[in-house]
C-alpha cells in the first residue's frame, strides 16, 4: 500500500498543528462557532445529536494492521469503545470530546492517516472496489489510479470551495462492487480498441433528495490524460454548478438540467483548451513510482487444500460461512474474505476496540497485512491462504464476526439515523435489528439468497435506500416514525434508482411486510439462481408492492 | 447550530439546550441560569424570560455551541413535535442502551 513520503508527512502534520491552534481559540472564545465551523468541517468534525463526531479517512478503504490497531486505540483512549465503518469506506468516532481531537490526529498522523477532506465542499475520500487487487475480475488494481486521484485532489486549491462535496470512485473489475454510477464522477478502467487500458466515465450521479444515475460521458480516456480530463470536468462544475442553493448544487443537477450531450461539449471544449503548460502531467515515471506501492505481493501458494476440504466436511457452519463470504482470488489458493459488521443485534458497520485488534492482527497474520472496508459496512480480508482459511474462521468466530450472511438481506447498509444523527427523521438501526431478528434463521436467509436491503434515516440518503434492492427511507409524520419502502433500486453495472411502493408504514409493521415481499418472491422465482432482484427485473415491482400491503 | 429546529411560540414552554463546547455532551439549562448534563434538571422558561435565557446561552458560545429552545411542559418534561429527538438526546442513543444518559 502507499507508504507517506516527506512532504506527506509534513503536511499531514503541519495541518494538526494548524487544527490545534484553531481548536484552542474556539475553547477559549476567541473565535465563534460560526467561524470554527468551516474549520472544524474541514477537518472531519462535525456536531451531532449527542456529541463531536470525527470522520477519518480510509483512502479507498485500505488500511494496514498498524492503521487498524491505531483506530482501535481511539476507541479506547477517545470515544466509548468502537468505531463505526462507514458507507464511504471511512470511520466514525462518535463520541470524541473537541478538547481532544487535535491529540487523536496527531496520533493518526503517526500512522498516516487524517480526516481531511471527509466533510466540506471539496474532492472526498475516492472509494473503490474492497477487493481491488485481489479480484479475479479485475483487469488491473484500480489502486494506483486512486492514489494518484487522491494525490491530486488533496487540497487542490482550485477546488477546495466547490458548489457542494464531491465524490469519485474508481473500479476495474466486470462487476460493479463500487456504485461506480451513483458517483459524482465514476470510472471504470477498460481497454480500448487497440488494447491500451484508460477509463470509461460516467459523471452526474449520486443519491439524496434527488437521485441519478450517472450518464457515459466519455467512452474513454486515457491514463495520461486522466488528471487532465477530470479538472476539465472539475472546472465547468466549479464554474456553471448553482451555489445559490444547497439542494441543486451537486454536479448531479447541473448534469441533469444541462443535459449530458451539452455537459460533455462544454466538458471537452475546456479540455482542449487546456495548454500545454496547464495540463496535469502525469509521467509514465510517476504513474510507475505510484504503481510500485501496489505491486502484487508474494503469494507463495500455500497450499492446504486438502485441509481445507476436509475442515468444510466437519464442519458445516464453516462450510457456509465459505459459501456466502468468500470471494474468488485472481491468485490460486487464496480467497478475499468479507467479515460481516452485520451479527444479529450490532449497529451494522460497528466494530469494538477488541474486534478491531483481532481483525488486525489477522490481516497482519494472515492477509499479507491488509485489511478493507467495504461500502456495504464490513471489512474485508483480501488476501487469505485456503490453507488458512478455518483458522481465521475460527478466530473470527470467538470475536463475534463469523456471521455468514455477506450480501443477505440481514447485511443490510444501514445509516446511523436519529440515534446519533442531528439531521435524521427516523431511527434506522432499531429498525434494522428488527429485520435481522425476523430473518435470523439462517438457513432461511441463504435460501433467500442475495438480497440488499438499505435503509436511511431521511432524504440525504447515506444509507443508499434508494439503490437497495429493498429501500427503506425513514420519515417524520407529525412527530411519528414511519418508513417508505421502494423496491427494485441497485448500485451494481444495471444501476438504478427503486421504485416507491406507495404508503409508509409503522417501524412495527416493516418486518412483517417484509417477510411477505419474500415469501411472494420465493413463490415467484424460477429458481434459486434468480435473485430477488432477477425477479424484480422480470416482474416488475408489482408483486411485491401487493405483497407489502397484503397485511390480511 | 447544526440543524434547523422548529419554531415554538412565545407563550410555549421552552428548556435552552445545546452542546458543551469543550466536549459536545448535551446540555440543558436549568431556572437559575446555570447548566446540567442532566435533563431532568432541566429549567422550564416560555415569553421574555425564555428569549432572555437563549440570548444569555448563544452569548456564551465558549461554554455551550449551538443553543436552541426545546419545547417542555410547564413542570420540564419533553414535549412537542420533537419528543423523539429530544428524548433520544436525554437518554440516550436507543441502539446502544449501554450508553444511557441520565434521561428525562
Ligand atoms: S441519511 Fe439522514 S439520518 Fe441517515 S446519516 Fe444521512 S443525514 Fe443522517
Amino acid at each position: 500500500m502507499y507508504r507517506y513520503d516527506e512532504f506527506d508527512h509534513q503536511m499531514v502534520e503541519d495541518r494538526v498543528a494548524q487544527f490545534r491552534g484553531q481548536v484552542e481559540r474556539r475553547l477559549s472564545g476567541e473565535i465563534t462557532e460560526n467561524q470554527f465551523k468551516p474549520l472544524r468541517l474541514m477537518n472531519g468534525v462535525y456536531l451531532q445529536l449527542h456529541a463531536y463526531m470525527l470522520r477519518i479517512c480510509i483512502p479507498y478503504g485500505q488500511m494496514s494492521s498498524r492503521q487498524l490497531h491505531a483506530l482501535a486505540d481511539v476507541a479506547r483512549d477517545y470515544d466509548k469503545g468502537y468505531g463505526h465503518f462507514t458507507t464511504r469506506q471511512n470511520i466514525q468516532f462518535n463520541w470524541v470530546a473537541l478538547k481532544d481531537i487535535p491529540d487523536v490526529l496527531a496520533k493518526l498522523a503517526g500512522v498516516e492517516m487524517h480526516a481531511n477532506q471527509t466533510s466540506g465542499n471539496c474532492i472526498r475520500n475516492t472509494t473503490s472496489d474492497q477487493f481491488a487487487g485481489a479480484a479475479a475480475d479485475e483487469i488491473e488494481d484500480p489502486r494506483p489510479w486512486c492514489e494518484i486521484i487522491r494525490q491530486w485532489s488533496t487540497f487542490h486549491p482550485e477546488f477546495t470551495y466547490l458548489p457542494r462535496k464531491f465524490k469519485i470512485a474508481v473500479t476495474a473489475a466486470g462487476s460493479d462492487r463500487a456504485a461506480i454510477r451513483l458517483h459524482d464522477i465514476g470510472l471504470i478502467m477498460k481497454a480500448n480498441a487497440a488494447g491500451e487500458t484508460g477509463f470509461e466515465v460516467y459523471v452526474g450521479g449520486g443519491q439524496g433528495r434527488t437521485p441519478h444515475v450517472a450518464p457515459r460521458i466519455r467512452d474513454w480516456v486515457s491514463k495520461a490524460d486522466l488528471l487532465s480530463y477530470l479538472e476539465a470536468v472539475m472546472r465547468v462544475y466549479n464554474r456553471c454548478g448553482r451555489r445559490d442553493n444547497k439542494y441543486k448544487a451537486r454536479i448531479k443537477i447541473l448534469v441533469a438540467e444541462t443535459g449530458i450531450e451539452t455537459f460533455r461539449d462544454q466538458v471537452e471544449a475546456e479540455f482542449a483548451a487546456q495548454g500545454a503548460e496547464e495540463k496535469v502531467a502525469l509521467p509514465q515515471e510517476e504513474i510507475d513510482r505510484i504503481g510500485a506501492y501496489f505491486a502484487p505481493p508474494l503469494f507463495d501458494g500455500e497450499g492446504g487444500a486438502e485441509a481445507f476440504e476436509a475442515a468444510q466436511a466437519e464442519d458445516r457452519e464453516f462450510a457456509r460461512w465459505c459459501r456466502i463470504n468468500l470471494h474468488p482470488h485472481k491468485e490460486e489458493g487464496y480467497r478475499s474474505v468479507t467479515i460481516s459488521l452485520k451479527p444479529e443485534g450490532v449497529p451494522p458497520g460497528d466494530a469494538t476496540e477488541s474486534q478491531m485488534r483481532l481483525v488486525a492482527d489477522l490481516a497482519r497474520d494472515y492477509s499479507l497485512d491488509d485489511v478493507r472496508v467495504t461500502h456495504e459496512q464490513n471489512l474485508v480480508l483480501p488476501h487469505v491462504g485456503i490453507g488458512n482459511l478455518y483458522t481465521v474462521y475460527l478466530a473470527l468466530r470467538s470475536g463475534g464476526l463469523a456471521s455468514a450472511n455477506a450480501g443477505l438481506i440481514t447485511d443490510m447498509i444501514c445509516c446511523p439515523g436519529l440515534d446519533y444523527c442531528d439531521l435524521a427523521n427516523a431511527r434506522s438501526i432499531p429498525l434494522a435489528a428488527d429485520i435481522q431478528t425476523a430473518f435470523t434463521d439462517i438457513q432461511e436467509q441463504e435460501d433467500i439468497g442475495e438480497l440488499k436491503v438499505k435503509i436511511s434515516g431521511c432524504i440525504n440518503a447515506c444509507g443508499h435506500h434508494h439503490v437497495g434492492h429493498i429501500g427503506i427511507l425513514g420519515v417524520d409524520k407529525k412527530g411519528e416514525e414511519y418508513y417508505q419502502i421502494t423496491f427494485g433500486g441497485r448500485a451494481d453495472e444495471k444501476a438504478q434508482i427503486g421504485e416507491i411502493a406507495g404508503k409508509g408504514l409503522r417501524q412495527d409493521e416493516v418486518p412483517a411486510a417484509l417477510k411477505r415481499v419474500v415469501e411472494r418472491y420465493r413463490s415467484v422465482r424460477t429458481g434459486k439462481d434468480e435473485r430477488f432482484i432477477d425477479a424484480v427485473e422480470r416482474l416488475g415491482t408489482d408483486p411485491f408492492k401487493e405483497a407489502l400491503y397484503d397485511a390480511d | 447550530m447544526t440543524s434547523v429546529r422548529p419554531k415554538l411560540k412565545p407563550e410555549q414552554f421552552k428548556a435552552i439546550t445545546g452542546w458543551e463546547t469543550t466536549t459536545g455532551d448535551v446540555i440543558w439549562m436549568r431556572g437559575d441560569g446555570s447548566w446540567t448534563k442532566i435533563a431532568a434538571e432541566l429549567g422550564a422558561f416560555a415569553g421574555e424570560a425564555a428569549e432572555e435565557a437563549l440570548a444569555a446561552a448563544q452569548a456564551d458560545e465558549a461554554h455551550v455551541t449551538g443553543a436552541y429552545f426545546m419545547q417542555v411542559t410547564e413542570d420540564g418534561k419533553i414535549d412537542g413535535r420533537e419528543t423523539l429527538r429530544e428524548s433520544i438526546r436525554a437518554n440516550g442513543p436507543t441502539c446502544h442502551p449501554q450508553f444511557a444518559k441520565g434521561g428525562r
